[in-house]
Parts: structure tokens; sequence; C-alpha cells
């Protein structure tokens, strides 16, 4: 085996040096920095205190308006001119209108590669880890000086590895196999370390699934999350957790923390108000496919809201040329623009106090979908989906078999 | 650095951003974020109760979620000292050092809350690393900041340490 490993490897190599050890402070060269319509802002005003005339490399800037878009307030409205006048000065990518979720668009407009290093002025920018990358997740501030400088500083981390082999169980998803790993480890469980997801249940995902995975790997905590690729050595570690996927069961995570992590069953019967599919976690095509199976042909139940927010204008488009938009209409679903709606609490769905929702999402705190005694279930799109039909909390195959998917 | 004085308030573990600083609030102007300082908590009216030099007393992992610059801002511009506790989510405790908001770990947070009362006044000290509880006279021991981290807050935040890097650089930047 050899020494260093996967993550200290992109590291050095960005670097500029051969081995790097852990602990060490480096500084390290940025391949992509991405920012959004909510973090973005106060990374130009920050910039703008720097006083530097250029970004380090406008064609390794990108930023996306999805948190508030339409544009939810008046102060949503300035934050997207603050957006579009940066662009227009310094030459960066900008996405504004609507084209999705920023962790989809840089994924489909192939901004980065596998060894490549981002930072991103959002936690979820681990999710690019699901294709090797090294991205790491930093406010406002920081994404500021990654504009002006090119590179970040940052101490090499403890790298540990979650290894899951196996087959999983029917009605077991990506989601289920994440929020299982959450709830085991609790959300502060990796804090400023590397985590690698590998084994053969991980690496025979496709990309989605892996990226499902990556996305929630911040809520344990982790400075980088990772994706083994299955075609390199990961190298020495400090840790090594094996997990058996027969041992992962249908999950969901109770309010209010994406750690509170228990089996559907133990809550099954919950009565619900609110179903939400979507977002950076759940909100690709493969997603939308497994809701609509269960939804096709069936309604939504009486006093259920259920919002459907695709991560992508390129989902909605293959939604729309295959169908999946007329079923979740049909059922009496909404199906916003792509972007982050209801998942962050500003617009596109908030909760009261005495609702309970469902939901595809990533986080569950106090407040996360409007008010704070709103009870959030995290799940995933096919619990959402099942539920949203049954009106409360239900298993994967109590609306449509198991087998029949 | 200079001395933090101030009362200190008490939170639990696992405050994390949307409690600090809810998602609504997110595109208000920075300089009226400080109104909206742990809105979501459990402590809503913290905002009109905290005073110039205050301290935060958390428990495990304060700050976990989001990486909102947003949460930390608010607090700082509330008025906010400093935050003391026994862990930090990572973004969160970047964030709050390179806007200048120092943020502290101690292995003694159980003690010195147990041992304190809510009119007592304390002190940082950030050099020694050191927290004193004036009301009581007891001191307690807080983990030493590492050089980068000290020396971004003695600069003032990150901004400033950047200006140094590019002028050393030999960069043109507007003074």
């Amino acid at each position: 085996m050899s020494k260093i490993n996967i993550i200290e490897r992109i590291i050095a190599m960005h670097a500029g040096k051969e081995v790097v050890s852990v602990g060490e402070e480096v500084s390290v060269t940025v391949d992509l920095a991405i920012a959004h319509d909510v973090t973005a802002p106060m990374a130009i005003e920050q910039f703008e205190k720097i006083g530097v005339s250029k970004v380090f490399d406008s064609t390794k800037i990108a930023l996306v308006s999805d948190h508030n878009i339409p544009c939810s307030s008046v102060n949503s409205r300035l934050q997207h001119k603050a957006l579009e006048s940066f662009s227009d000065q310094y030459d960066v990518h900008y996405f504004g209108r609507s084209e999705g979720v920023i962790h989809q668009i840089i994924s489909e407009e192939k901004l980065y590669k596998k060894g490549d290093i981002i930072v991103g002025a959002d936690s979820h920018t681990c999710t690019a880890g699901a294709y090797g990358v090294v991205a790491i997740p930093v406010g406002s501030t920081e994404m500021a000086a990654v504009m002006a400088l090119g590179s970040i500083d940052l101490e090499v981390p403890v790298t540990e590895v979650i290894a899951i082999n196996g087959s999983l169980n029917p009605g077991v998803y990506a989601k289920d196999v994440i929020l299982h790993v959450i709830g085991k480890f609790g959300t502060n469980g990796f804090t400023d370390k590397a985590v690698i997801f590998s084994g053969d249940t991980i690496i025979s995902m496709n990309n989605e699934e892996k990226m499902t995975i990556a996305n929630m790997m911040i809520e344990m905590g982790v400075m980088i999350g990772y994706i083994d690729q299955g075609d390199e050595e990961i190298g020495e570690v400090s840790t090594i957790h094996e997990i058996s996927a027969e041992t992962i069961v249908p999950c969901v995570a109770c309010p209010s923390s994406p750690g509170n992590v228990k089996p559907i069953v133990d809550v099954s019967g919950v009565r619900i108000n609110q179903a939400v599919l979507g977002s950076c976690t759940n909100g690709r095509y493969s997603d939308m496919e497994i809701a609509a199976k269960v939804i096709e042909g069936r309604k939504i139940a009486k006093n259920v809201n259920m919002i459907v927010f695709p991560g992508s204008k390129k989902i909605v488009e293959k939604m729309e040329k295959n169908g999946l938009t007329k079923v979740f209409r049909d059922a009496g679903a909404v199906i916003t623009n792509p972007g982050c709606g209801p998942c962050f609490g500003a617009h596109q769905g908030l909760l009261s106090s005495d609702d309970v929702a469902v939901s595809s999402t990533n986080r569950n705190f106090p407040g996360r979908m409007g008010h704070k005694d709103a009870q959030i279930y995290l799940a995933s799109p096919r619990i959402v989906a099942e539920s949203a039909i049954l009106g409360y909390l239900s298993s994967p195959g109590t609306v449509m078999p198991l087998e029949d998917e | 650095m200079e001395t933090i004085r101030g009362k200190a308030f008490i939170f639990g573990k696992n405050i994390d951003t949307d409690q600090i600083l809810p998602g609504y609030a997110m595109s208000v102007p920075p300089e009226e974020l400080g109104n909206y300082a742990l809105k979501g908590s459990s402590k809503p009216d913290f905002a009109e109760v905290v005073e110039l030099g205050d301290i935060i007393f958390a428990e495990d992992n304060f700050g976990c979620g989001s990486s909102r610059e947003q949460a930390p801002l608010a607090l700082k511009n509330c008025g906010l000292g400093a935050i003391v506790g026994s862990s930090f989510a990572r973004i969160f405790r970047r964030n709050a050092i390179n806007i200048g908001l120092p943020v502290l770990v101690t292995n003694d947070i159980e003690r010195i809350i147990k041992e304190s009362t809510e009119r007592d006044v304390f002190e940082i000290n950030i050099d020694k690393a050191r927290l004193k509880n004036i009301s009581t006279n007891k001191s307690y021991n807080l983990v030493r900041l590492s050089d980068t981290t000290y020396e971004t807050l003695q600069a003032g935040g990150l901004i400033n340490k950047v200006k140094k890097i590019l002028i050393e650089r030999g960069e043109r930047i507007e003074q």
C-alpha cells in the first residue's frame, strides 16, 4: 500500500509538493471557485475591500443564482444584481436564469474534472466529491480571498474510509445509505476530517447516486467528502469503518437533525401535510423517475402539498420529454422552476408551526423550511412519493410493490 | 490582543446555522443582520438583550450546517465579543475567524457553566488562552489558537491578510 493517500495526493499536487502529511498547513491552487446568490454578494463586497483589479482566473469562477429565483424579495433582487454586475465586470461564468442548483450546474457544464480542487461558498460543495474531486466548502470571505489569490490555505486532514460492501435491500436507496451513516456517526462524527466512501456497493453506484451520498457528507462535519472512483489505490488512511450493505434499511432523519435517523418502520403512520421532492441531494432525473413511478395514475393525498423542484433545466427538459412533469401535475403536485426553492426556508412552500413535512432534501434543523416548530423528516424520493400518496410516512412498497420498480 | 469582557449566554450542543441566522434573513443587508442573530434559536430575543463584548458558551458542534457567513456576521454585528465552546463546525469556525470574531475551544465548558451564574462577568485573554470569571475569580484554560488563526484574528480578519500577501507579491492594490 502506498503511504500517501488519494486525498493527500490531490492536495500535494496542488501545493507543488511530492508529499504532505496530516496537520501540515499548505497553500493549494484552486481549479474552480463557486458561489450563489446568497453567498456571492458578501464575497463580492469582501473582494472589493481587497482592492485588487482582477480575479485570479475568470474561467475558474462560477456564480449561480439558485437560492431565491425568481427573486423572493426586493433584497434578493439586489443580490442577483450584485452577481450580474460582478460577472459583467470580471467576465466570470454566471447562471442567472434558473438553470439549476449550483452543484448540479457545475457538474452538467463540466466545469471540473477528477483530481481537481474546488472551493465553494456553499456547504454542499462536497457534492462534487462524487467525481473524485477535493471539494471544500467555505464562507464568503474565504471565497473572496480565493477569487483574488487563486489559492487557499488549509491543513492536511486526517482521512478515514467508510467501506460499504454487499447488496442493498429492496427499497434502500443512496439516500438511505448516507442517512444510515450519518445516524451511525452523528452530525459531528468527522469534523475537520476527510472521508472517503468506498466498497463495492458505493463503487458500483451510478453518478447520480454518488452525488446524493457526497452531498450529505457535510452533515457529518467533514472537511472533504470524497467517493472512491475505484480506479486507483486509496492509500494509507487513519481508520476504515466497514459497513455491510445488508444491514441498511429504508430510513428517515427525524426532527430536528440529520443525525436523528430511524428506520422508516419506527415512524410509519406519522401524518404529513407537505411532501418535498428535489434539491441538490435528490433533485436529479433518476430521483424524479423513482417518485414518478409510484405517483403515476394516483393522486396526492388530500391535505398534502407536494412540491417538486428539479435540480436543473436539463432535468426538467428530460422530465417533460418523458412525461414525468405530467405525471406529477396530474397527481396534484406543484412543479417549480429549478433551484433551491423550499429546501432552505426562504420561499416556495414554507411551513407553519404545526406542519409536518417529508422531504428529499438534506437538512431538517428547526426553522429550515419555515416556522421553527414545523417538523421535517428527511427521506429518499421513494419514501417521499409513497408518503405523499398516503398522507402519512410509509415504507417503500406500501403503495407500489417493490418488485414492480 | 485586546481583552474581551462581558456576561455569558449559554447554548447547548448542535446549534446550527439555521438557528443562528434563519434562511429568510440571508438576503437582508449586512448592516441589518445583527437584528436577526439567533432568531431561530431557543433565545429568539438574543439580539435585543446582548450587549457589546458579551460571550456565548456553547456545547459541541456550534455552527453546524450551512456555509452562510451571515451567521457569524450577525453575531458579530449585534455586539458579541467571542464564542467559547467545546467544539465548532469547521465552516462556521473559519468564517468567524475570517471576519475577526474569536471562537475559542475549551475542554472545561461544563465546569465553566456549572461554576457560574447568569449575572457573572467574564474576561477572555486570547494571548494567554485564559478565561476568567471575574465574579467568582476562577480561571479556566482555553485551547491555544494555531499560529495561522492567531495571525488572521490579529490582522482583523482574512481580508487584511490577503492584502498583505498581494502586496508582498508586488501586485497593485487600492488601499
